[in-house]
Order: C-alpha cells, then sequence, then structure tokens
C-alpha cells in the first residue's frame, strides 16, 4: 500500500521531508555509478547493460510488487509468491507453445500484439485464481494462528507447486515460445537496445501505474489500504475483510504471472525451481523498497536488477546472488523499514 | 508298518540331499552393480550408458555363473547426488554378489564412491567419468588411500586435461578463432574444464578476452554477453552443462547480437538431437548452429554400426553418446570375472586383480582397452562434434566431426 | 489459599504427569540413555529379518540408520532453536557446512596446508583419526559462535523478517564456501578427511558399518540428554516465554537477547557436532551438501515430528529420513520391476517433496503441534477452546498453582 505519512507527536502530518532528502541521495548515487560506468565501460555498453538491468529489474519489480502486497495486508511472508510466478510462466508457455502451437517469432504486428494480449490475460486470470484458491484454503484458516504456521504452510505450499510442476514438465528446462521477435531493435546512440526490452519495461510501469491508480482511486483501493492501517477499524467501517485479502491475493498474483510471461518472452525457458532464487531476491527489492510500500517494491526491483547487471560488469557475476542475499541481510538488520517505508515497530 | 515308514523317511531324505545336491551343482549367482543417475535431467546423458551396460551383461555368458544387473539410481531431484551415490556404494559393498560396479557417471560423486569401492576391494569401471583427480596425482592418492597397492577404479574416458584442449586446439586450429570469452557454471566438471580449455587456448597463441563464473540457477545471461562484445569475441566457450545453463547461454546470445559467433564446449553439452527434452540443441533451438563440443570417447570405430544396430534392436532408440562406453565398461567387468573363473574362484579381489592389470588388453566395443597404473584407459580419443539442424528429421542433432588420439 | 500439597513435578504446560512420563522425567538422563539404547539394538535385528533384509543387506541398513541419525542430531538442534525458542530458521544448513569444514581444515591435507599446520602428515591416519573425538567439541563451538554472529543481526526482527534473514544467510553461506577457491578449493571441496580412529579398533572403515553406528547412538544420547536439561532448565522456560510472547517475558525481566543468543549458538552447536560426524564418514565435504534443501528437510522434520518435543522430532526425522530413502527408492524399484502400468512411469523420488509439501500444509491446517506434540504446545496452537474446556482447566490446576503463587 502506499504508505500513510508519518504524523508527528502533535498529530499534524508532518513534512516527509526525510523521504524527499532520501530520494535525492538515492538520485545523486545513482549518477554517480552512471558516470563511473560510462567512463568505465564507454557509453554503448553503459548504455545497453542499462537496458539490460531495467529489463531485469522490471520482472523483480512485477514480483515484487505482489509480495509488498500480500504483506502489507495480512503480514505474511508469501513464500509461495516466487512459484507462482514460475507457474506463470510455464501457463504462457503452455498457452503459447502446446496450445496455440507456436514456435518461433511472429512478425505480423497486428497478430503480436493479439497473441500478447491473449497471453497476459489468459495466464494472468488463471493465476489470479490459482492464487485465490490457496488463499482460501491454506492461508485463511491460520489467519489468527501463531506466526510459525502461515510461514510453514506457505513453505509447503512452495513445495507444491514446485513438484506438481516438476511432474507435469519434467527437470529439465523447457522451452518457451519466444515470440517476440529478437531482431527487432533500435539505436539509442551506437548502443543496440532490443525492442523487447522496452515492451517489458513498458508492461511493468504500466502495470505499477495500474495498480497505485487503484489503489489511490477505487472504492477496492482504499479498502484495501485501510485494511492494511487497521484491520478491526476497517471491520468496523464496513470493510469485507475476507474479500478484500482475498483481491489482494488476486491482484499479486496476476502481477506473478504477467512476470512470468514477461520472462518467458525474454528468456524462453521455463524450470520448475525458477521461483526460489528469483522470489528471494523479489523479496529482497520488496524490503529495500519499503515493504508494504508498492512504489517502494518497484523501486526495489529496479535497483536488484543494477545490482546484479552491477556485478557483472565489474566481473563478479558468480558472488551476485551472494551479494543481493547481503543487501537483504543489511537492509533487514539496519533498516528494515527500507528506503521508501515507515520506521516499523520491533516486536511482534 | 515300522519298516514302511522308516523306508519312507528314507527316501524322502534321499530325494531331498538329491535336490540339494543338484542345486549346489548349478550356476553361481553374480551380480554387476550400475550406479548412475538415472531420472530428471540425468536420464538424457546417462540412460544411455545404463542401457549399454545392461546389454552387455545380458548378452554374456559363463558356464557355471549367472550374471544379472543390479541398477540403483543415485539421482536426487533429477541431479545427481554425492551422498546418495555413497549410500548406493556401501550398500553394493555389502552385498557379497556384488563382485563389480559399472558407474558413476558425475565426476562429483565419483569422489565420495572411489574411498568406499577402494577399501572393499571391489572394481569399479566409470564410462563417464573426465576429472583427472580422480586417478592422477595426490588427489588420486587420497581417494585409494586405504589400499594404496590395490587400486580398484578405472575409466574408458579420458581426462578433461586431454578433453579441454582438445576443444582449445580444434578451435583455434581448425576453426580458426582467436579470441575466445569462456563461461563456467562454477561446478567441479564446468571449471575444471574450462580452466583446461583457457590453458591450453593461451599455449596455442589464442587470446581469453572474457571469463566468467555464472552458477546454476542463473537464468540471465544477457549481462554477461554484453560484456563479452565489447571485446569483439570470435567464439563463447561453455564449461558445464546443459542443465545449468548450456543451452540458455547460446539462446541468448542473439539477443545480444552475438548470434554469428561460434560456440565451443564439452562432453557436458553434446546431450543428444533436438528431440530430447531439455538437451542443448532442444533448449537452444535455432541458435544452436554453428556450435562445437566434443567427447571424452572414440566415435569412429570399427564395429559401430554393428553396436549401434544390436543397441536399436534391443531398446528401439538410437544410441546415445556414452552408450558403447557404458557396454565397454561392462564387457571390461565381464572379461575380469571370466579371467578369474578360469584362475579358480570368482570373488572380489581376483576380478579387481584382473581388472586392474596392467598387461591385459581388454577387447571393448570400443577397439583395444589397456589400463595404466592409475586406471586410465590408454585410449586417448577426443571426438569431436558439430550441430547440424537439418538432421534427427529436421530436429537437430550432433554430427560427428573428426577425432584426434592424444597418445 | 489451599496448602501446597502437590509438589509433584508438573508437565510442561501444567497438569501433572504419571506414569512413564513422570518416571522418564524424574531420571531424565537414564531414560534417555535406556531409550536410545533399546531403539539402537532393536533396528539392527530389524535389519536382518524380512521384509527388511530383502530391500537391502542388512550392513546397508546399518549405514542408513547411521546417516538418519544425522538427520535426528539437526533436527533436535533445529528443534531448540524453532521448536523451543519458535525463532523460525530457515538457513540452519549453513551451520553443518561450517562444522563439516571446520573438521575439513583440521583432518586433511589441503585444510591442514590453508591452516598451515600439519596434522596429517605428521600422525597418519590411524592417529590422526583420534582428532575426531576432539574435534566433535571444537566443531560444535565453532558452529556455535557462528551462531551468535549470525544471529545477532536477527535480535530485533520479527518473526518472518527472522526467518527471512536466516533464509539468506543460508544462502550467502554455501555461496562464500564455493567461491572463496583458495581458503576451500571451491566446487571441487575438501577430500581425504580422516575417519574416526579408537585405540583398540583403530580407523572406522567404509564398509564396516558399526563403529560409526555406535558412534551416532552416543552422540544421539549425548545430544538429547542436553536438550532436555536445557528445556527443563531455567534457559529453557525462559526459550519457552519468548516464544509465546517476547514483549511480556522482557517485561518479566528475561535478557532476551542473551536468550535469544543462546538459542542459536546451542541449535548452531548440535548442526556443528553433526557436520564434523558426516564429514569424518563422506571423507569429503563440499558446498552443494548444504543447500538449502538440507535446510527445509530438516525443518520438515521438526514441523512434522512436533516442534518443542525432543522425542518426537527425533522419531520424526528418522522416519522420513528411512521413508525418502528406502521406502520411496523401494517403490520405484519395485513398480519398476513388476511393471505396473501407470505406477512405474512415476519416479516416487521426485515426488519426495511434493509429499513433503502436503504434509506440512496438512500438519499446519490440522495438527500444527505435529505427530507427537507437546501438551502445552497443543493447547497453544489450538487457541479456540471451548467453554467446557475452560472450566476443566481450572478446576483440576487452576487451584494448585494459584496456592503455589
Amino acid at each position: 500500500m502506499t504508505a500513510l505519512p508519518a504524523t508527528n507527536d502533535a498529530g499534524r502530518p508532518s513534512v516527509p521531508a526525510g523521504r524527499v532528502v532520501r530520494l535525492l541521495v538515492l538520485l545523486a548515487i545513482l549518477g554517480g555509478i552512471a558516470w563511473l560506468a560510462v567512463k568505465n565501460m564507454g557509453a554503448e555498453q553503459a548504455t545497453e547493460q542499462l537496458f539490460n538491468a531495467l529489463t531485469r529489474g522490471a520482472i523483480y519489480a512485477l514480483i515484487a510488487l505482489g509480495y509488498t502486497m500480500v504483506y502489507g495486508i495480512i503480514e505474511l511472508i508469501n513464500f509461495a509468491h516466487g512459484d507462482m510466478f514460475m507457474v506463470g510462466a510455464f501457463v504462457s508457455l503452455t498457452f503459447l507453445g502446446q496450445i496455440l502451437g507456436l514456435e518461433g517469432a511472429v512478425t505480423n504486428i497486428p497478430l503480436l500484439i493479439a497473441l500478447l494480449a491473449a497471453t497476459f490475460l489468459v495466464t494472468m486470470a488463471i493465476l489470479a485464481l490459482v492464487g485465490v484458491t490457496i488463499e482460501r484454503y491454506a492461508y485463511k484458516p491460520l489467519r489468527n494462528a501463531p506466526r510459525l504456521a502461515p510461514l510453514i504452510t506457505a513453505i509447503g505450499v512452495s513445495f507444491i507447486l514446485q513438484n506438481l510442476v516438476q511432474l507435469v514438465y519434467g527437470p529439465y528446462q523447457t522451452n518457451s515460445p519466444k515470440i517476440f521477435p529478437d531482431t527487432w531493435v533500435i539505436q539509442v546512440g551506437s548502443a543496440t537496445v532490443p525492442v523487447l526490452s522496452l515492451f517489458i519495461i513498458g508492461v511493468a510501469v504500466v502495470l505499477m501505474i495500474g495498480l497505485q491508480l487503484f489503489i489511490g482511486r477505487t472504492r477496492l483501493g482504499r479498502a484495501m489500504r485501510s485494511t492494511a492501517a487497521d484491520r478491526d477499524a476497517a471491520a468496523l467501517m464496513g470493510v469485507n475483510i475476507n474479500r478484500t485479502i482475498a483481491i489482494t491475493f488476486l491482484i499479486g498474483s496476476a502481477l506473478a504471472g504477467a512476470a512470468g510471461v514477461v520472462n518467458g518472452l525474454q528468456y524462453g525457458v521455463a524450470r520448475f525451481d525458477d521461483g526460489f532464487q528469483a522470489g528471494l531476491k523479489a523479496f529482497t527489492a520488496a524490503v529495500l523498497g519499503g515493504i508494504g510500500n508498492t512504489v517502494g517494491a518497484a523501486l526495489g526491483g529496479f535497483i536488484i536488477g543494477f545490482i546484479e547487471v552491477g556485478a557483472t560488469a565489474m566481473g563478479y557475476t558468480r558472488w551476485g546472488p551472494a551479494i543481493v542475499f547481503g543487501v537483504l541481510v543489511i537492509v533487514l538488520v539496519f533498516r528494515p523499514a527500507g528506503l521508501l517505508g515507515q520506521q516499523l515497530g520491533e516486536r511482534a | 508298518m515300522k519298516y514302511a515308514r522308516v523306508g519312507a523317511v528314507v527316501a524322502a531324505a534321499a530325494i531331498v540331499v538329491a535336490a540339494c545336491g543338484g542345486a549346489t551343482g548349478g550356476a553361481k549367482p553374480l551380480k554387476i552393480g550400475i550406479s548412475l543417475p538415472l531420472s530428471g535431467s540425468s536420464l538424457a546423458s546417462a540412460g544411455p550408458a545404463d542401457k549399454g551396460a545392461r546389454l552387455a551383461i545380458k548378452d554374456f555368458t559363463l558356464p557355471g555363473y549367472t550374471i544379472t544387473a543390479d541398477v540403483k539410481d543415485h539421482a536426487v531431484n533429477g541431479v545427481h547426488d554425492p551422498q546418495q551415490g555413497a549410500k548406493d556404494m556401501t550398500a553394493f559393498a555389502a552385498d557379497p554378489a556384488i563382485v563389480g560396479v559399472v558407474g558413476p557417471f558425475n565426476s562429483s560423486v565419483a569422489k565420495v564412491q572411489i574411498p568406499i569401492s577402494n577399501e572393499a576391494g571391489l572394481l569399479q569401471c566409470s564410462p563417464a567419468n573426465t576429472n583427472p583427480d580422480l586417478t592422477k596425482g595426490d588427489a588420486g592418492k587420497q581417494l585409494r588411500a586405504k589400499q594404496p597397492d590395490k587400486i580398484n577404479y578405472v575409466r574408458v574416458a579420458t581426462t578433461d586435461d586431454i578433453q579441454g584442449p582438445a576443444v582449445a586446439q580444434y578451435g583455434f586450429n581448425k576453426l580458426g578463432l582467436k579470441k575466445v570469452a569462456i563461461i563456467d557454471d562454477t561446478e567441479t566438471y564446468g571449471k575444471g574444464i574450462a580452466d583446461a580449455f583457457a590453458a591450453e587456448w593461451t599455449k596455442l597463441g589464442g587470446q581469453v578476452v572474457g571469463r566468467e563464473g555464472a552458477p546454476k540457477g542463473t537464468t540471465d545471461y544477457t549481462a554477461i554477453l554484453t560484456k563479452f562484445k565489447d571485446a569483439a569475441p570470435d567464439a563463447v566457450f561453455y564449461g558445464g552443462v546443459t542443465a545449468t545453463g548450456g543451452g540458455l547461454v547460446r539462446k541468448q546470445m542473439p539477443q545480444v547480437g552475438l548470434d554469428k559467433i561460434a560456440y565451443l564446449g564439452g562432453d557436458g553439452i553434446q546431450d543428444g538431437p533436438g528431440s530430447v527434452e531439455g538437451s542443448f540443441i532442444n533448449i537452444a533451438g535455432a541458435a544452436a548452429a554453428n556450435s562445437f563440443s566434443s567427447v571424452a570417447a572414440i566415435a569412429e570405430y570399427p564395429g559401430k554400426a554393428d553396436f549401434d544396430a544390436k543397441y536399436k534392436a534391443a531398446y528401439n532408440e538410437e544410441a546415445g553418446a556414452y552408450s558403447a562406453s557404458g557396454y565397454a565398461c561392462a564387457q571390461i567387468l565381464l572379461q575380469a570375472i571370466k579371467t578369474a573363473a578360469s584362475k579358480g574362484d570368482v570373488t572380489r579381489e581376483s576380478v579387481r586383480a584382473a581388472g586392474v592389470d596392467t598387461n591385459t588388453t581388454f577387447e571393448t566395443v570400443l577397439g583395444p582397452v589397456k589400463f595404466d597404473a592409475v586406471g586410465d584407459t590408454n585410449q586417448k580419443i577426443i571426438s569431436l562434434y558439430k550441430t547440424d539442424l537439418t538432421a534427427a528429421s529436421g530436429k537437430g542433432d550432433w554430427v560427428f566431426d573428426s577425432q584426434v588420439d592424444y597418445k | 489459599m489451599s496448602v501446597v500439597t502437590d509438589l509433584s513435578p508438573k508437565a510442561a504446560g501444567g497438569g501433572r504427569m504419571t506414569g512413564l512420563r513422570l518416571t522418564a522425567s524424574r531420571h531424565r538422563s537414564w531414560s534417555i540413555v535406556l531409550g536410545i539404547a533399546v531403539v539402537g539394538a532393536i533396528l539392527p535385528v530389524l535389519a536382518y529379518l524380512p521384509p527388511f533384509s530383502l530391500a537391502q543387506p542388512a550392513n546397508a541398513w546399518i549405514d542408513g540408520y547411521t546417516n538418519a541419525g544425522v538427520f535426528v542430531l539437526l533436527a533436535l538442534g533445529l528443534n531448540l532453536v524453532v521448536g523451543v525458542a519458535g525463532l523460525l530458521d530457515l538457513g540452519y544448513a549453513a551451520f553443518f557446512a561450517i562444522g563439516a569444514y571446520t573438521y575439513a581444515y583440521v583432518a586433511s591435507p589441503f585444510g591442514n596446508s590453508v591452516l598451515g599446520i600439519n596434522l596429517v602428515e605428521s600422525l597418519g591416519t590411524e592417529v590422526g583419526g583420534l582428532v575426531f573425538w576432539p574435534m566433535l567439541l571444537v566443531g560444535a563451538l565453532v558452529a556455535a559462535t557462528f551462531g551468535i554472529l549470525l544471529g545477532a543481526p536477527t535480535l530485533r526482527l520479527r518473526g518472518d523478517y527472522l526467518a527471512i534473514v536466516t533464509l539468506g544467510f543460508g544462502e550467502i553461506v554455501p555461496i562464500v564456501f564455493l567461491n572463496s577457491d583458495q581458503l576451500t578449493n571451491g566446487t571441487n571441496g575438501i577430500g581425504g578427511l580422516l575417519r574416526p580412529s579408537l585405540p583398540i579398533i583403530g580407523s572406522f572403515s567404509a564398509i564396516n558399518p558399526w563403529p560409526y553406528y555406535i558412534t551416532m547412538l552416543v552422540l544421539v544420547s549425548f545430544v538429547m540428554i542436553m536438550c532436555y536439561r536445557l528445556v527443563e532448565s531455567r534457559l529453557g522456560r525462559a526459550w519457552e516465554a519468548i516464544r509465546e510472547d517476547e514483549l511480556a517475558a522482557a517485561a518479566n525481566g528475561i535478557n532476551t537477547v542473551t536468550v535469544k543468543l543462546l538459542a542459536f549458538a546451542l541449535g548452531a552447536s548440535t548442526a556443528g557436532i553433526a557436520g564434523v560426524f558426516n564429514a569424518s564418514k563422506l571423507v569429503t565435504v563440499s558446498p552443494d551438501q548444504f543447500t538449502f534443501i538440507v535446510s527445509f528437510t530438516v525443518l520438515s522434520m521438526v514441523v512434522l515430528g512436533g516442534m518443542g518435543n525432543f522425542w518426537g522430532v527425533a522419531v520424526g526425522a528418522f522416519v522420513i529420513y528411512t521413508i525418502n530413502n528406502v521406502l520411496l527408492k523401494t517403490l520405484n524399484q519395485f513398480f519398476d520391476q513388476t511393471g505396473f502400468p501407470i505406477l512405474k512411469d512415476i519416479d516416487f523420488i521426485q515426488l519426495q517433496f511434493l509429499l513433503y509439501g502436503l504434509a506440512l500444509v496438512a500438519m499446519m491446517l490440522l495438527r500444527p503441534e505435529g505427530l507427537f506434540p507437546n501438551s502445552r504446545r497443543k493447547r497453544e496452537l489450538h487457541t479456540a477452546i471451548t467453554a467446557d474446556e475452560q472450566d476443566s482447566l481450572t478446576t483440576a490446576e487452576g487451584t494448585t498453582e494459584e496456592g503455589q503463587r
């Protein structure tokens, strides 16, 4: 949820000066890194790596949104969320590959647009359904149980999803039709940027803006915000808590599904264990940006993308995962609220 | 009455004695263990070796003995698991009927199995292990530490310290490539072969313009490839197997604009035609063109056509890269058993001694094989393959290019 | 206020213990030793009887029991952290790795060269193997130290965050071992570890399972005794207090920092012991032995066995391990050989994690206290109690406890 502004002791909303300052510092750091990058790699490389980072970050951002929404509303880290992303990748590859029988790039633009729209719709709808079902049968009964129980259930659901997919598709990588042609590129200066990258970044941005509008301007969005802020008060105000939570899962899972489609378009493969690492990194992104804060989750996703690509650019690819998880630990220990979040209380 | 009853008992006893006597005069059961990863993503590469070995065992007869195969799959969750391999080897060691083991497929499993089989004095033949540390040098000695004078491990595949350089020589000399960028999967096999390749490449006069380690689980190689693009390599070498990224790297090269350059790898990416799920050609698809790999074993040998036909008749599928190696390993074990039987009793020790004897030449489907003092084969042949996307009815397959003898 | 007459020990969670549990709690250490001895004697006997003897040779069974024992040790330790103290640690395999590598440094040529000592060369295998026994303690201490180091950052974190940080550490530690080639030989791992040895028996063997088996029985007894002692001490009560309500515990004067760090340290020390033992048995350590799958497997064992109950966890770990490694494999082989139509194509081993997942979810929904629960835990987790139950609680125990106040 978009964080409510902090209030000072007099109850008046205080000017979020701290947040603005932090954002400026962040931008300054990013600017400095960009300058260093161009100096070391040359503008062409730097631009291309920039788009690589944005593309990767877009995928993490989409997954992170789901994590942050669910955590904001029921304070549960949904371990199975990363696997929802994986399921989304498999749904889209089944739809495109097995149902529609496609194999390669589709160059007919109207057809391509229609196919993409259909894939997104179908995948997001199925994932939404799966997400709501899981919430209803595995998490809802444990809403009032001690914290450990739903966490462990989530781990169990993660195992189940992974292994069901493994049973059906096998443990090897499965091909996902790359219907978006790789050959479409545009030139940004001397750099070559694939149109696919721009498409993915665009999809992520559009979905995020859509989400912000939904949360900020619609009734359901208001219901979600109020449930996140104070569940009992919201219930007293007539909000249907069960439905609100279900809708949160619906949206979060659909976004993970979108991430899965986009992943399939970009990489062309999916495997049953893709969800674990991607999920953990996306969770890092959500935490980095401020858990419960959707803008923060998106921001965090892009930052993680930059960290990974940056590690490669400096020659540390094999340390990449360790660096990301290190960021996770450092943020949680020193600043659990993340970049854009409120200062959370420390006890359960 | 009494005599009749006694007579009946005596008669019954006589029959029982005769039956027992008949039983002990019958065949002695022996077993050959097969320890390979046979599920999930390992099945594509190791399955053919298993089938080859079983075919040899089935075809073999030795009067006075019945020999059967005991297959144990040490893949966990689709991937070879050394701990499971250790358990399986312990189980084999505990079973007195087992007199030899074919396997394993992966060097990391061999590292835990050899100490066990060495202590048990159990002859072990691997169709595919290529890590030099399993036999050579101090590392090899360490594995045999319990009975250093009685080696028990032999292999029909040659080692990565020959395979890596072979690919380097092929790329540099035959394909005329000069600058290479290397990615390895940070695992034992991948890193080992990449290191051997890089060393040879530099020795030949080529340039290694980039080197990155990408652990398994990496899905996005675009950043690494973009970085390599800057250095304008002629080829990318992948140290590792398809499952840890060999196919993905090749698949992503067109996205970064590197599709025109060659792709080199070891036997880790040589895993069958495009119709096999999860194989290199299957994953890389159209991008699999202009790719080259090797197998640490002979490919063109006299009798290959016959073997392929026999294999196809038995299993209704084409022989895989390691089918003949599996068959050969089993042949070696069987020949050792035969030698032991001719000298007296078939025990683990007599089989082992016969199997590692450096003076014996084993006649196998791969040709004559002799083992050196540490168990490595004298057949140091590396076969080189290239992809042909029109083969295997359009699905694409690896086709044999040449083989080099490094003796 | 009634005079206190009933001084009999109370079961965890109130209520009077009777019979076996009473005797067991009075003579805790002896009952554990006896229990383990009985189990330890029965299991090998079973290995010689059909149907067990038909599945694999007896020695293989005993070797399997010993391997199961490693997981029992891990589960006992994790139970301290998760079950008793309520700290969800998802990266437990890191401590297992630390114990194993600690042993590798002292007991292998490569490790010796990194440390700059010359133990293996100078002592040889027979004498060098004696180093295993003190290394059990050293491994435990090193792991405990890392338990404190990795636990310290999590002190102020809530349950979920704590879980994620431990998961992060659990991922980072193997990656560090993997990438630090100079120090750890990277992906190749460290081989040539010394097997344990004893004065008369000599060096343990790879094919004779008995020395390892008996050592494992001793280790399990020892660890179990320690666990029970800890839980029945003030520290154990402090752990249960912070598990149930940390704020209230702190308000009651419990130093939550020390208590939590001790939970991590002691839990990690068990994993350290298991790591040393496992390394000495496999004679090689490599980073891929310590993946998150190990952490999750041990967690499943703790959850399914009954968080907080040590015997339950031990039995649960043993049963799950055996099901995994023997039953599922045997099912595979059986269906393969007999050629059942659909069943023979199913890889039961692949199914194992699906079964874990289903079991975890089912457990949490139906019986979160595990298969062999601790009665207080059971009450805590089934929080909705009816009016009748409420009444019976106050009449049976309430008066006595109030009287004691």
